[in-house]
């Protein structure tokens, strides 16, 4: 197959997915909550933001048409508004659980969550408004990884073992097996979603926030975020490797190294309050 | 007639049907399903005197058979359905066989139903019945956000008033709306109209246990029908939200600046704050209502007062009776 023909095969497969399964914690302990008729919607938006699957169903959902305001809706918390319990209920009900190996897994869901924490530690930190936004973009940022290891299980098989065998990071190996990155994958879902345009162009731009056209705030912020994370060795993204940083991502946010330590002191608390959920 | 009331349209009365065919039996059968004071049927043979009752006292339901000669059927479906104000009348067309030979263009003759010979009661009893019931419901649907309107509106706090039930209704619209209407066009405004509606069906659905009502009374107004106990509760939580999501709705530099700035036809420049959620709420408690029309009327006062503060706000009806 030509480079051509496999990308095309491939985002066609990516984009036919139905039912992305998540692990089953948070499921569970969303599930509860929504059968509890005393729930408020910020209980479960708390729980639902520590899901990156979950959080992507509501947000696709949200965004989609049907409602009537495509695009326009970047938080979990405003989109359980406009939702309401009896759909995400229908949106729980529908979820499976991965049945796969769920070690590999788990790992990449700590990194989307750590990743999700600093992303709105350093928007803090750089004095943006809404911090929420860009916590959802850090949680999303993977998110083609995900789908790429349900609908093209085989592929995502070569992209571990190039990792394991020619000592790259996995964004590396991506482009060996695919000839693309979860970037990649990551803007055809966002745009196929409808996903708002701030957190397309961090899952799209996340390695290169320099190159995002709106939103390079939104961009680099989940850069440095991931950045900080593979720091902490907090989960797993694929590779045990730390990935470059990109001096240019400070710049846009007009941030000195030394305005990270705050937030490395902040997150390493948060981190330490999260490790005992375990996926 | 039927004496037993078997008819299937309860709760419906005093509706009034055209039947447009040279059909005696046809007639027979319908007027023999529903009772008069259900549905009273005005007989036609031929379609010229029946366009004039149509267009001069449109029914709430119109029958025309094939049969009928000096004017086709399908051209007087097209001469009620092309007309706005009469397009929402129900219509179902009554076949012989041979009539559906070759495929109708529906899109062509928008009928709501049709019906075949030979004629089977229960099937045209319930046909019919479901026509109308469809009828009603598309009828007073807001179609943005398709809740429903000015007629349920209006049937819910008159039933509330009449069954001496203590009610809040609160009235909300939007500030501001019309501005970011004339600068992002009205395809962004209906996105805004979509965005409230959701928020005040899902806050006010949020209070387990309680019997609610919305409504959209058109533009960008609405109403809320709730308990005089939970309806602070719920204004707070439709501003809190409403404040929340709003911004999303405008471009990055609006949203950034929290304005938006527009040049008015005098040449004049203009600036206008983030669009704000104004409530204004009504009590009937112990019955000191007897009218709908006194509802509106004190809502509208207290609209005012609301909107004398340009950002998200409620105001009560704290008058005694």
């Amino acid at each position: 197959m030509s480079d051509q023909d496999l990308k095309t095969s491939v985002k066609g497969q990516i984009l036919s997915i139905s039912d992305l399964p998540t692990l089953p914690s948070v499921l569970d302990e969303v599930t509860k909550l929504v059968d509890d008729p005393n729930s408020s919607t910020e209980q479960v938006a708390k729980v639902i933001s520590k899901d990156q699957v979950l959080s992507a169903k509501v947000l696709k959902m949200v965004n989609s048409p049907i409602y009537g305001f495509p695009g326009r809706i970047t938080t979990i918390q405003h989109a359980l508004v406009l939702l309401g319990l009896n759909v995400i209920k229908g949106i729980i009900i529908s979820t499976s659980v991965f049945d796969m190996i769920q070690k590999a897994m788990s790992g990449l869901w700590e990194h989307s969550l750590g990743c999700a924490l600093a992303s709105g530690a350093i928007a803090k930190a750089a004095g943006f408004d809404d911090p929420e936004e860009f916590t959802v973009a850090g949680l999303l940022h993977d998110l083609g990884k995900v789908v790429t290891a349900v609908q093209l299980p085989e592929l995502n098989e070569a992209i571990i073992m190039t990792v394991k065998e020619k000592n790259l990071c996995y964004y590396d190996a991506e482009k060996v097996v695919l000839g693309f990155g979860h970037d990649r994958i990551n803007a055809w879902l966002a745009r196929h979603w409808n996903l708002p345009p701030n957190v397309r162009e961090a899952m799209t731009f996340h390695h290169h926030p320099d190159r995002a056209q709106f939103y390079q705030q939104t961009a680099a912020v989940v850069h440095v975020g991931d950045f900080i994370v593979r720091l902490f060795e907090y989960g797993n993204g694929g590779d045990d490797q730390i990935s470059y940083f990109k001096p240019a991502a400070m710049k846009i946010l007009k941030l000195k190294m030394k305005d990270l330590e705050p937030v490395m002191d902040e997150l390493s608390d948060q981190f330490v309050e999260i490790s005992g959920l375990t996926f | 007639m039927d004496k037993n009331n078997d008819h299937g349209l309860l709760g419906l009365t005093k509706q009034r049907a055209i039947l447009v065919s040279p059909d005696e039996s046809l007639k027979e059968l319908l007027t023999n399903i529903w009772p008069e004071d259900v549905i009273r049927f005005e007989l036609y043979a031929k379609a010229k005197g029946a366009i004039e009752d149509i267009f001069n006292n449109p029914p709430d339901l119109l029958i025309i058979d094939n049969r009928v000669t000096d004017i086709t059927a399908a051209e007087m479906a097209r001469l009620v359905k092309s007309e706005n104000v009469y397009r929402q009348l129900p219509v179902v067309i009554c076949f012989d066989e041979d009539d559906l030979v070759k495929p109708w263009d529906w899109n062509e003759i928008e009928v709501d139903d049709f019906l075949i010979r030979p004629f089977f009661m229960p099937v045209v009893r319930d046909r019919i019945n479901l026509t109308l019931c469809r009828a009603l419901r598309a009828l007073d649907a807001n179609p943005l956000s398709k809740l429903p309107g000015n007629t349920s509106i209006i049937q819910r706090i008159q039933s509330l008033i009449d069954r001496k039930q203590d009610f809040a209704l609160a009235y909300c619209d939007l500030d501001y709306f019309k501005s970011f209407n004339d600068k992002y066009g009205f395809s962004r405004g209906d996105e805004v109209l979509n965005m409230t509606a959701r928020i005040i069906v899902n806050t006010v659905k949020s209070f387990a246990g309680e019997q609610t009502f919305v409504g959209h009374v058109g533009g960008d107004d609405f109403v809320v029908i709730t308990s005089p106990d939970i309806v602070e509760e719920a204004c707070k939580g439709i501003i809190f939200s409403f404040d929340g999501i709003v911004p999303n709705f405008y471009d990055i530099e609006d949203r950034k600046r929290k304005s938006i700035v527009s040049v008015d036809r005098q040449g004049v420049t203009q600036t206008f704050p983030l669009m704000a959620i104004s409530i204004a709420v009504v009590f009937n408690i112990g019955g000191k209502i007897k009218h709908f029309g006194e509802v509106s009327a004190i809502a509208m006062g207290l609209k005012k007062k609301a909107k004398e503060n340009p950002k998200s706000n409620y105001v009560l009806d704290r008058r005694t009776p």
